[in-house]
C-alpha cells in the first residue's frame, strides 16, 4: 500500500510540474476553441487552421498590421502593365525538411488552387489567373484575365512543396511536431527560418472548447494565451489577475443585423429604418460586450484606409422609429402588435443573449419578433437560402473594401457570393465593380466612399458594432502584435522574459 | 454459447443497415450541404458543380446509398470531406480516448455504487441508508455542465492537485470520469440497494442463514450475484449511452472524444463522418449488448442460450 501511495506521488509531482515548466522552457501553450481541420493551407476552411498556418507555412505576400498586403517569399514585385505581375522570389529559403524553396513550389500551389475538383475555397481567385509562368527559379510571372486589386492580399496563401502533398511542409518559423484532433497542435520553432530562428522554442495550440474550461486554464498557467475568444464578462476579471497582461484594441470583426429585401414587410426602407431608430447599440455593447466594442457606421471600422464616416446615422430614437412605422402604414394598434418578424441566429451564448436584448428593444417600438436560434449548419444554411426575415451575423477580418462586391453586388446572391440580404443596386453595382478593378489607393477611396454612402442610405443593414481585438497572455510574453485577421505572425519574433 | 453469439452477430447485420439508412437519410435531409462549406460562398456555380461531382454528391440519393452500402460491405466508410482522409482512421484516432472514459466512469461508479448499495440494503430505512440514498439524490440531479466546472474550480484551480482539462496524462482522466461516473454511482446504488432487498426477501438466503452462513456470505454470496441481473442491464444500457452521449462532459472537460467529433462532423455535414461516427457508436451497443447477455448467464446459471 505504501510502495502504491508513494508512485502515486510521485507520478503526480512529476505530471504536475510538467505543465508549469512549459512557459520556462520557452513553449507557450495557445488556447483555441475548436478542432481545426484541415491543416493543408491549400484547403483550410476555418479560422483556426488559417491562424495556425501562418505559423508553419509563408505566402508570396503576407498582411501587415493594418491588412496590407507586404513581401514574404516574394522579395518584391513589378507590374508591367495593370493585369502582369512579376514576382522576385526570396532566395536561400528552405522548406522545414532541408529542399530549397523555388518558383516550382508556387507553381504547384497555384495549381492546385485553381483545380475545382481539388476543392479550394481559393479557386475562384485562382481562376482570375490566365496564364503562370515561371521564368526561372526564382521569378514568377502571373497574368491575371482582368485586373482585380485584391489579389496581392490573396497571395497570402501558403506555399506547399511541390510533390508533397499530404505532409504539412513550409518554410515558416514553425513546423508540425504533432497534430492531434481534437486535443493539440505541437509546432516547434524552425530553427533555419529564413528571418531567423524564433526565440520561442515551440507553441502548442490546444483545443478547448468550453469559454469557462479556456479561461480556468488561462488563470491556472496550463494555457498562457487567448486570442478574441474570451467572454467579456471575464475580462475585467483577467485585468485584474497579476499573472496577466490584456490588450485591448478596436478591431475590424463587424457585427450587423440583416434583413431579407425580399420580405413584403421589410422590402419598405421605412420599415428599416424604423427598426435601425429601434435599437440602441450603446446599451448592449455596455451591458452584454461589457464595453468591448465601438458603434458602427459601416462594414469598415474607422481606422481603415477607405472608412467613410460622413453617411448617414441611424441613432437610438424610440419616438422616431414609432413615427416611421405610422408613416409606412404600420399604425400602433391597441389589440396587438404593429407587425411580426422572426428573427434567426445560432445556439452561441453570446448571440443568443445579444438577440433577447436586441428583440426587446425592437418590441418596445410594437414589433413583434420572436428568436429562432438554429445549429450552426441549418442556420447559416437558411440564410444563405433566404429562408429568413431578421439575423445577425458577423464579418470577420475584412481588409480589403472589395469585400463589398462580396456583400453586397447584385451578382454575389448565394450560393456565388455572399448578399445574403438579397441587395439589388445597379448604381452601386457599377461602383463595386469600378473598385475592383482600380489599382489606385486614391481612386479606389473615393469609389467606396461613394459606396458607404449609397449603402448606409439604402439600409441592407443595421450596422451594429465592431468588436474589439481581445488578447489575454502571460506577462512574461513580449512582442506580440495584434493582427485584424487573428493570425499569429508577430510569434516569429516573440520572446518569453522570465522575472 | 457459440451459436448464440453467431446468431447474434447474424442479427447485428439488419441492424447496422437500418442504422445506416437512417443516418443516411436524416444527413441528406437536414439543410445545408458540404460543398458550400468547403468553397465558401464566393464560389462559381461551375465549381461548385464540379466538386459536387468529385465527392459524387451529383448522383441520385440512391446511387449515393447504394455505394455508401458497397463501400460498408468492404470496410471503407468513405473519406471525410473535411479532414480528407479516410472516416475509420479519423474516427479511431479518437475512440480510444471516448472508451477510455467511458470504461474509468464505470469503474469509478461501481466502486462508489456497490458498498453503498450494500451499506442501504444491509440497514434499509437506517440513517446510514438515508444518507447514502441522499447521496445518490444529490449525484441523480446534479447535471454534468455544473458539476464539471465545480470539480474543476475545487480540484484543478484551488487545490491544484489536477488538470484543468484535456487528455495528457492519467490525471487528465480523473475530473471527466468523476463528473460522468458520480451520477452514473447514484443510480446504480440505487439499483443495488432495491436488487438486494428484493433478494434478501427470498426464501434461499433464510435457509442460507438456517445453515449458519455468515452474513457477510450471504450478502456477498447468495444475495448480490442475484441482484446482480438487473444491474447488469443498468450497466450496459449506460456504457452504450456513455459511448456517444457524453458530449456536455467532453466538451467541458476538452476530452478528445467520439462525441464531439460526431458533432463537429454534423455541423459541418460531413456526411461520411456523421455515417461513421453514428456506425461505429451502433456497432459499440450491439457488442456491449451481446456482453451482457453473455454476462447472463456467467452471473446466472440458470440463464442457458443453447437448446
Amino acid at each position: 500500500m505504501k510502495k502504491f501511495l508513494s508512485i502515486g506521488f510521485l507520478l503526480w509531482c512529476i505530471f504536475s510540474c510538467e505543465k508549469q515548466d512549459l512557459l520556462k522552457q520557452g513553449t507557450l501553450v495557445i488556447g483555441i476553441e475548436g478542432n481545426p481541420t484541415n491543416l493543408d493551407p491549400r484547403l483550410a476552411t476555418d479560422a483556426y487552421s488559417m491562424r495556425i498556418d501562418s505559423l508553419i507555412f509563408n505566402g508570396l505576400t503576407r498582411p501587415d498590421e493594418n491588412g496590407e498586403p507586404t513581401p514574404d517569399l516574394a522579395e518584391r514585385w513589378e507590374m508591367p502593365d495593370n493585369r502582369t505581375y512579376i514576382f522576385y522570389l526570396r532566395k536561400g529559403v528552405t522548406f522545414h525538411d532541408g529542399s530549397k524553396f523555388t518558383s516550382t513550389d508556387v507553381l504547384s500551389t497555384f495549381e492546385s488552387l485553381r483545380d475545382p475538383g481539388f476543392g479550394s475555397p481559393l479557386v475562384t481567385t485562382f481562376e482570375l489567373v490566365e496564364k503562370m509562368s515561371a521564368q526561372d527559379p526564382y521569378t514568377l510571372r502571373i497574368r491575371l484575365r482582368e485586373p482585380h486589386a485584391p489579389f496581392l492580399s490573396q497571395l497570402s496563401v501558403g506555399i506547399v512543396q511541390k510533390d508533397i502533398a499530404q505532409k504539412i511542409i513550409g518554410t515558416g518559423p514553425f513546423r508540425l511536431v504533432r497534430f492531434s484532433p481534437g486535443s493539440s497542435v505541437v509546432l516547434s520553432a524552425n530553427e533555419k527560418y529564413f528571418r531567423g530562428s524564433p526565440r520561442l522554442k515551440g507553441v502548442i495550440f490546444k483545443i478547448v472548447p468550453n469559454d469557462l474550461t479556456r479561461i480556468l486554464e488561462l488563470r491556472k498557467g496550463s494555457i498562457h494565451f487567448l486570442q478574441n475568444n474570451i467572454p467579456p464578462d471575464s475580462v475585467d476579471d483577467l485585468e485584474h489577475n497579476p499573472a496577466l497582461a490584456v490588450l485591448k484594441r478596436p478591431g475590424a470583426s463587424y457585427a450587423y443585423l440583416g434583413f431579407n429585401l425580399e420580405d413584403p414587410l421589410l422590402k419598405n426602407r421605412l420599415v428599416r429604418r424604423a427598426i435601425a431608430h429601434s435599437i440602441n447599440r450603446e446599451e448592449i455593447i455596455s451591458h452584454v460586450l461589457r464595453g468591448l466594442a465601438t458603434p458602427a457606421t459601416g462594414l469598415l471600422p474607422s481606422f481603415h484606409w477607405a472608412y467613410e464616416g460622413d453617411v448617414e446615422r441611424y441613432p437610438y430614437d424610440p419616438e422616431k422609429a414609432r413615427k416611421l412605422l405610422d408613416q409606412s402604414g404600420y399604425p400602433s394598434r391597441s389589440n396587438g402588435p404593429r407587425m411580426r418578424l422572426s428573427y434567426k441566429t445560432s445556439v452561441s451564448p453570446l448571440s443568443k443573449r445579444i438577440a433577447e436584448v436586441l428583440l426587446h428593444q425592437i418590441e418596445g417600438v410594437g414589433i413583434a419578433c420572436d428568436m429562432r436560434s438554429y445549429e450552426w449548419g441549418t442556420f447559416f444554411s437558411d440564410i444563405k437560402s433566404g429562408n429568413f426575415q431578421l439575423f445577425t451575423l458577423l464579418w470577420v477580418g475584412v481588409v480589403d473594401p472589395d469585400h463589398f462586391y462580396y456583400a453586397f453586388h447584385s451578382s454575389s446572391f448565394p450560393p456565388r457570393g455572399a448578399n445574403r440580404v438579397r441587395y439589388r443596386n445597379p448604381e452601386l453595382d457599377g461602383l463595386l465593380e469600378k473598385g475592383r478593378r482600380t489599382l489606385a489607393k486614391e481612386k479606389r477611396r473615393e469609389i467606396y466612399s461613394r459606396a458607404q454612402k449609397i449603402i448606409a442610405r439604402d439600409l441592407p443593414y443595421v450596422s451594429l458594432w465592431h468588436l474589439y481585438d481581445v488578447v489575454a497572455m502571460r506577462k512574461e510574453l513580449k512582442g506580440f502584435v495584434i493582427y485584424p485577421g487573428g493570425e499569429f505572425y508577430s510569434l516569429e519574433n516573440a520572446w518569453l522574459e522570465h522575472r | 454459447m457459440k451459436r448464440f453469439i453467431f446468431k447474434r452477430f447474424l442479427l447485428a447485420i439488419p441492424v447496422i443497415v437500418g442504422v445506416s439508412t437512417l443516418v443516411f437519410l436524416l444527413i441528406h435531409m437536414i439543410p445545408g450541404n458540404p460543398v458550400e462549406v468547403m468553397l465558401g460562398e464566393r464560389a462559381l456555380p461551375a465549381d461548385a458543380e464540379r466538386l459536387r461531382n468529385e465527392l459524387g454528391l451529383d448522383r441520385p440519393l440512391s446511387i449515393q446509398y447504394l455505394n455508401f452500402l458497397s463501400g460498408l460491405a468492404r470496410g471503407n466508410m468513405g473519406v471525410s470531406f473535411f479532414y480528407r482522409k479516410p472516416v475509420l482512421p479519423a474516427i479511431l484516432e479518437r475512440y480510444p480516448a471516448t472508451l477510455e472514459l467511458t470504461a474509468a466512469s464505470m469503474c469509478l461508479a461501481l466502486i462508489i455504487a456497490l458498498p453503498l448499495g450494500l451499506l442501504s440494503a444491509r440497514r434499509p430505512y437506517s440513517s446510514t441508508d438515508r444518507l447514502s440514498m441522499l447521496f445518490s439524490l444529490f449525484g441523480a440531479t446534479m447535471p454534468s455542465f455544473w458539476l464539471g466546472p465545480l470539480l474543476i474550480l475545487i480540484f484543478a484551480i484551488h487545490f491544484d492537485w489536477l488538470p484543468v482539462s484535456g487528455r495528457e496524462n492519467a490525471l487528465s482522466l480523473i475530473l471527466p470520469s468523476v463528473t460522468l461516473g458520480l451520477g452514473l454511482s447514484a443510480i446504480l446504488s440505487r439499483m443495488i440497494r432495491s436488487g438486494l432487498l428484493e433478494v434478501l426477501d427470498q426464501g434461499y438466503i433464510t435457509a442460507a442463514r438456517a445453515r449458519g452462513a455468515g452474513e457477510s456470505k450471504v450478502f456477498l454470496l447468495h444475495a448480490l450475484r442475484n441482484a446482480l441481473i438487473p444491474l447488469i442491464t443498468i450497466l450496459g444500457i449506460q456504457f452504450g449511452a456513455l459511448l456517444s452521449g457524453a458530449i456536455v462532459t467532453e466538451t467541458i472537460f476538452s476530452w478528445p472524444g467520439i462525441g464531439r467529433l460526431l458533432v463537429q462532423a454534423i455541423e459541418a455535414r460531413d456526411y461520411p463522418l456523421v455515417q461513421g461516427c453514428v456506425l461505429v457508436i451502433a456497432i459499440s451497443y450491439i457488442i456491449v449488448n451481446l456482453a451482457v447477455d453473455i454476462l447472463y448467464a456467467v452471473v446466472d446459471p440458470r440463464v442457458r442460450y443453447e437448446k
